[in-house]
């Protein structure tokens, strides 16, 4: 295992994954972490990233796509702010990358409660496809969550369209 | 008894429908100025005059040609049928069309927020977020005093937030927000005798003592139905015509690698989008998130409004 720390980004890099945990921002060095992947297929695990500012959005999309470039690049478990900001460029929606599971702002109609489970976008790929999101319990009183927020927000990335 | 001065103009509602008319009728006649109400384009095209604030329903903003160019004190879009919501694609249009007021959210957002824009024109007073909030609500100020300082005022701001009883969610997108803001103010407000924006390409992690011009200030309150982030340089440079176009194209792949992305990010993640400025002195731009209602119940895109301070003229 290797480690790239920029600024406030933490990256561990396993033989072909990478998994990012903190800031992507003005300091990220997200440049580095290409060049210590491999070529081929690779995995990005940003179930720690908790803010992105626009230099760091123009980063990731510097990243990604070099890493396309050399194969397919699969993202697990991306953050709540990582993928709303994904699905808000171009360049990701319609499927451009290969998600396989991402947080998504959820709340409960019961309680009040706001949480950000994650999603497995493999498992629910028919509802996604269609532009639904599955319910979940409430991690507090166990009633069904609903999302958040429009699922245009979470699913463009997916390549989902309103039936 | 002769009643206070009130500034000139009238107040022109122009909708299609008659049940929006009476309802827009009663929202803007709490400025007591006089209104009139029309039903379509050529009816507004004939009743509107250089002192008129029009109010256009989104349906005849986009089919009457050149309504935006007509002389007038300002032209404010409000949703269109039923009062609902605008469709996020509309106000894309509208905002591309170069429209400075378009209000996206229905009923009573629609109430407070047309109130407020209305008001901020006739009486051209549109600086602070004391316009949008409750008046018990306290508001809180940071004034930033080195350029590194940014990091350290966002997650203040965004641990107060949170530390209020707001969701996790609205404080992510708090400090997205005033990230954004401030950089802009740091980097992009600031031009040289050739008005170049030299600061633009700057490394951000250095340090820069602001002083004078350079002084950026953040505020910040909430009263439980919005939550407002205001920051100001003392530049006065934004070109909101500009801001405009970025906000809609700021989407493409292009703009992603480019730069100039931060004020598309930051409406983004708003339901408000306010630019206020006197130029060359200062630029105001507050972003307010409303925090009663579920996103969905609201547009998908942010209502945006432009205002600009009409400078008296050197004698």
């Amino acid at each position: 295992m290797t480690a790239v720390r920029g600024g406030r980004l933490d990256v561990e890099v396993t033989g072909a994954r990478a998994v990012l945990i903190g800031r992507i921002d003005d300091s990220a060095r997200l440049g580095e972490v290409a060049a210590r992947l491999p070529a081929g297929d690779t995995v990005l695990d940003t179930a720690g990233v908790t803010f992105v500012n626009s230099i760091g959005m123009r980063e990731w999309v510097r990243l990604i796509r070099a890493l396309r470039a050399r194969g397919t690049v699969t993202l697990e478990a991306v953050s709540d702010v990582l993928m709303v900001q994904m699905n808000l460029l171009a360049e990701f929606t319609g499927g451009a990358v290969r998600i396989a599971s991402f947080h998504a702002g959820y709340v409960c109609p019961a309680c009040g409660g706001e949480t950000a489970p994650l999603v497995d976008a493999i498992a629910h790929a028919a509802e996604l496809a269609a532009m639904r999101m599955p319910p979940l319990p409430c991690p507090e009183c166990g009633a069904a969550m609903e999302l958040a927020d429009f699922p245009e927000r979470y699913l463009s990335v997916l390549g989902a369209r309103r039936a | 008894m002769e009643p206070l001065s009130t500034p000139p103009g009238k107040l022109v509602v122009a909708h299609p429908e008659r049940k929006a008319q009476r309802a827009l009728q009663r929202l803007v006649g709490a400025t007591l100025s006089p209104v009139e109400i029309v039903a379509d384009g050529p009816a507004l095209l004939a009743a509107v005059d250089r002192d008129t604030i029009a109010i256009v329903d989104a349906g005849i903003a986009q089919t009457t040609p050149g309504l935006r160019d007509r002389p007038a004190r300002a032209w404010i879009v409000v949703p269109g049928e039923g009062l609902a919501p605008a469709e996020a694609a509309a106000v894309d249009t509208l905002l591309t069309d170069g429209w400075c007021h378009v209000v996206a959210h229905p009923m009573p957002i629609l109430a407070e927020e047309l109130l407020a824009t209305v008001q901020k024109l006739r009486r051209n007073d549109v600086f602070g977020l004391e316009k949008y909030i409750a008046w018990g609500a306290e508001t809180r100020s940071y004034t930033l005093g080195d350029a590194r300082e940014r990091d350290d005022a966002v997650t203040t701001l965004a641990g107060d937030v949170v530390g209020v009883g707001l969701p996790d969610r609205v404080g992510s997108l708090v400090s997205v927000i005033a990230d954004e803001l401030i950089a802009n103010a740091l980097y992009l407000a600031p031009l040289d005798e050739n008005k170049q924006r030299y600061r633009a390409t700057e490394v951000r992690e250095r340090g820069r003592p602001l002083r004078g011009r350079d002084v950026v200030t953040v505020r910040w309150a909430t009263d439980a139905r919005y939550l407002a982030i205001e920051v100001r340089d003392r530049w006065g440079t934004l070109d909101p015509a500009e801001v405009a176009s970025r906000l809609v194209n700021g989407k493409s792949g292009a703009a992603a690698t480019e730069g100039g992305m931060g004020l598309a990010l930051a409406y983004a993640c708003c339901n408000q989008f306010v630019i206020n400025l006197q130029p060359d002195v200062m630029t105001e731009v507050i972003a307010l998130l409303d925090v009663r209602y579920k996103p969905t119940e609201l547009c998908r895109s942010a209502s945006f409004h432009t205002f600009v301070v009409d400078t008296p003229e050197e004698p």
